[in-house]
């Protein structure tokens, strides 16, 4: 036991303060760390069917290891003249995937919850670990792993095996960086639109940066733009494999990432501490009475109206889907077999905005909804319509947009383009009536962040629907390109006709007490 | 001698089950109407459930339900057309009005006139003001007034409702309290189901005691009132 001071003590009771502060600010630094570890381990534990979700994780990781090398392994892969064009495109593809990223996660008020607000409430989570969270779920979502399934590919096949590896690692690591970039983008707009003018400088940023897109496109300056962006000097490091500029641009990019990830709370902390000023105008917001409808199916579809119109991130989710594709029609003039592809993908991911968990959007008003007098048959229809009404809406944006530019249609591309929105429009109604009946979940849509079902399953959903819709459009579009209009038009009828089938047997399982007593109670817990 | 009246609500050997778990396991009740009847039992005894089956949203496993002379299992759209329910979670579509409730449950109960009805029932739980807001932003305490609103207004024979004074103000309280007074007084059958024991008292003349999912009592409301009352109700749920 010491008795008196030692030489080396009085340093020590200098530093040990300093160390203590240090020591403390790294574990405030590291907490949110720990805490999304902490979420993400609950959200594990707490899905229905642990071994589906195991089996999802398992495909989702073969997909993306086939997109990643197999296209090395092609013939003329990495020796071909369409192998170097293919290469040529991957910094523009580099540049495609930040831009869905950020577009993504701004329609998405910043991106998907790990843990939904009201669940979330009773746990001290903080902004960084919300926004740590946020970058985890981004890769759950069909269109991110699309597109960097398809630059995987295009690199894979465009370099061939020689130095793929080193290759992929900056790939990889640039889907990591535009996520978190994308992340940055979401929080500081959303800060934005949260303070009193926000909105109105949100819009304008948006409308600024569309316009700025257009006006490249319409210049020719496009081009040019894309051969300037970092992306090309990015992928040229990559290509020689490992060596100094592999090294250099590995770094690069590590030191972005660890920077955007780190920036990225900033903003996220000034989100949270605003109100969120949309949400709040829609729940303060009053709405006269209308004259009493004529029937029941009427007002049943008034009701449904509302929940779907009123509600944040159907409105934003809706513009984004439908102006979206159709602005980019319009800058590209796309010709009309190849806008025939657009009616699918907007549906598609429309329905996911709540058409897919249809029935939460009574949420805990389900049970005295379902205690009032009415045929189920007839609510189920309503619902249906309402959906398919707020679809074909979508719909018609993009198409209008996009024939701005696409010059007047033949007889078979218009008979095509009727056919193929109708036959989409009902083939997904009829899905999600189905899906929504057999699989509910209790969700909140009131935020833009929320989702109609957890993500992996959203991601089920997605690539599901993207391909059905895809395939589907495929064949009216090679139809469009001159074959007659009765010819497009019984085409047409075996889709419609398995479609309202499958409808028919969704409505047949709501119109079970049994079934729907299991809904109602899902989705109003 | 007079003939004693038939039950309004008749419950035999009740059983629900949702996969593995037994909500209820057999209750049985009688209520009557003019008379309103407390459903009280710790949290999980069934209540809420049993509701459920009397509104005619959750269908019986087995057993025998029968509302207002209506079998809810061969006829739940003619249990519904006789009930008012006020659920004992939420009740409201978010993003519709008020006002918008209670027209849609007018247009499909057929109910002619009903706008001064619904505009005295918003003024006397003091939501008149908020008749055309929607219901995402309102408190819990408004939603549940306006649950209880939607569930009395169009004067059921069965009265059905679930924990109506949770996070309710007095004033709410009270308002609630005359909707239970005049649904007796045209002759309703009113069963409520809440843990406020004292409340419970006031307003109701009988009180059924459920426990695990079956009933464990039978008595007369003020054989639960004050202190030995309590004493007597802590005894059952044990």
């Amino acid at each position: 036991m010491p008795t008196a001071p030692s030489s080396t003590e009085a340093t020590t009771a200098a530093t040990a303060p300093m160390a203590q502060g240090a020591a403390d600010l790294l574990s405030r630094l590291w907490r949110p760390v720990v805490d999304t570890g902490h979420l993400v381990r609950f959200r594990a534990r707490s899905v229905r069917r642990p071994r589906a979700v195991r089996i999802g994780w398992g495909v989702l990781l073969l997909i993306t290891l086939t997109a990643a090398i197999a296209p090395a392994l092609w013939s003329g892969a990495g020796s071909t003249s369409r192998a170097t064009d293919t290469l040529t495109l991957v910094p523009t593809f580099m540049a495609g995937f930040l831009v869905l990223a950020v577009v993504s996660a701004v329609a998405s008020g910043g991106g998907r919850e790990l843990l939904p607000h009201e669940q979330a409430v009773a746990f001290p989570v903080s902004p960084t670990t919300d926004h740590l969270g946020a970058l985890l779920m981004a890769p759950l979502n069909i269109a991110w792993l699309l597109q960097a399934w398809v630059l995987l590919g295009a690199a894979a096949f465009g370099r061939g095996t020689e130095h793929l590896v080193w290759l992929q690692v900056v790939l990889v690591l640039w889907l990591v960086l535009a996520t978190a970039f994308a992340q940055v983008v979401a929080w500081t707009m959303e800060a934005i639109r949260r303070t009193r003018h926000g909105t109105w400088i949100y819009r304008g940023v948006v409308g600024a940066t569309g316009l700025g897109a257009v006006w490249l496109q319409l210049s020719g300056n496009l081009g040019p733009f894309l051969d300037a962006l970092p992306t090309a000097r990015l992928l040229l490091a990559a290509l020689g494999g490992f060596g100094l500029p592999w090294l250099a641009a590995v770094a690069v990019e590590l030191a972005l990432i660890v920077a955007a990830v780190v920036l990225g709370a900033w903003p996220a902390t000034q989100a949270a501490r605003r109100l969120p000023r949309d949400e709040q105008k829609v729940e303060s917001s009053t709405h006269q009475a209308r004259p009493n409808p004529a029937g029941a199916f009427a007002m049943l579809a008034r009701i449904d109206r509302a929940s779907v119109w009123r509600a944040v991130p159907m409105r934003r989710g809706l513009a984004v889907l439908a102006i979206g594709p159709g602005l980019v029609a319009l800058a590209g003039a796309l010709p009309w077999d190849t806008v025939m592809i657009l009616p699918g993908l907007v549906v598609s991911g429309g329905v996911l905005l709540f058409g897919v968990n249809a029935w939460s959007l009574d949420g805990r008003g389900g049970l005295w909804r379902e205690s009032l007098p009415v045929d189920p048959a007839l609510v189920f229809r309503a619902r249906s319509w309402v959906m398919a009404e707020w679809l074909l809406a979508a719909a018609m944006v993009t198409v209008v947009l996009a024939s701005l530019r696409a010059g007047a249609p033949t007889a078979s591309q218009a008979a095509s383009l009727v056919c193929i929105v109708v036959v989409i429009v009902v083939q997904v109604v009829a899905v999600a009536m189905s899906w929504s009946a057999r699989r509910p979940f209790a969700v909140n849509l009131r935020s833009a962040r929320a989702t109609p079902a957890p993500p992996i399953v959203m991601v089920g959903y997605s690539a599901r629907l993207a391909t059905s819709t895809t395939l589907t459009a495929m064949v009216f579009s090679t139809l469009s390109r001159g074959a007659a209009v009765e010819v497009i038009v019984l085409f047409a009828v075996p889709f419609l006709c398995w479609s309202v089938v499958r409808w028919q047997r969704a409505a047949r399982r709501w119109a079970r007490a049994s079934d729907r007593a299991m809904v109602v109670t899902t989705v109003a817990a | 001698m007079s003939t004693p009246p038939r039950p309004a609500v008749e419950v035999r050997d009740l059983h629900v089950r949702f996969g593995e778990i037994e909500a209820v396991t057999g209750v049985a009740l009688e209520a009557y109407p003019g008379r309103a009847t407390a459903l009280l039992g710790r949290n999980g005894a069934g209540k809420s459930t049993t509701m459920r089956v009397l509104a005619g949203v959750v269908p019986p496993t087995s057993g025998t339900v029968l509302v207002a002379g209506h079998d809810v299992r061969r006829d739940p759209l003619a249990v519904k057309r006789v009930v008012g329910y006020c659920p004992d979670v939420g009740g409201l579509v978010p993003r519709a009005t008020p006002w918008e409730h209670l027209q849609l449950s007018a247009t499909l109960r057929r109910l002619p006139d009903w706008e001064p009805r619904a505009r005295e029932l918003l003024e006397r739980f003091e939501l008149g003001d908020v008749a055309h807001r929607v219901t995402a932003g309102f408190s819990h305490g408004m939603g549940r007034r306006l649950s209880v609103i939607l569930a009395a207004f169009h004067e059921p024979e069965v009265l059905l409702l679930d924990e109506p004074f949770d996070g309710v103000d007095p004033i709410g309280v009270e308002a609630t309290f005359d909707v239970v007074a005049d649904a007796r007084a045209r002759g309703a059958c009113v069963l409520l189901s809440t843990h406020l024991r004292e409340l419970a008292v006031q307003v109701c003349s009988s009180a059924l005691v459920l426990r695990g999912g079956a009933r464990v009592a039978d008595l007369a409301a003020d054989e639960l009132a004050g202190e030995a009352g309590g004493d007597a109700y802590r005894a059952l749920l044990d």
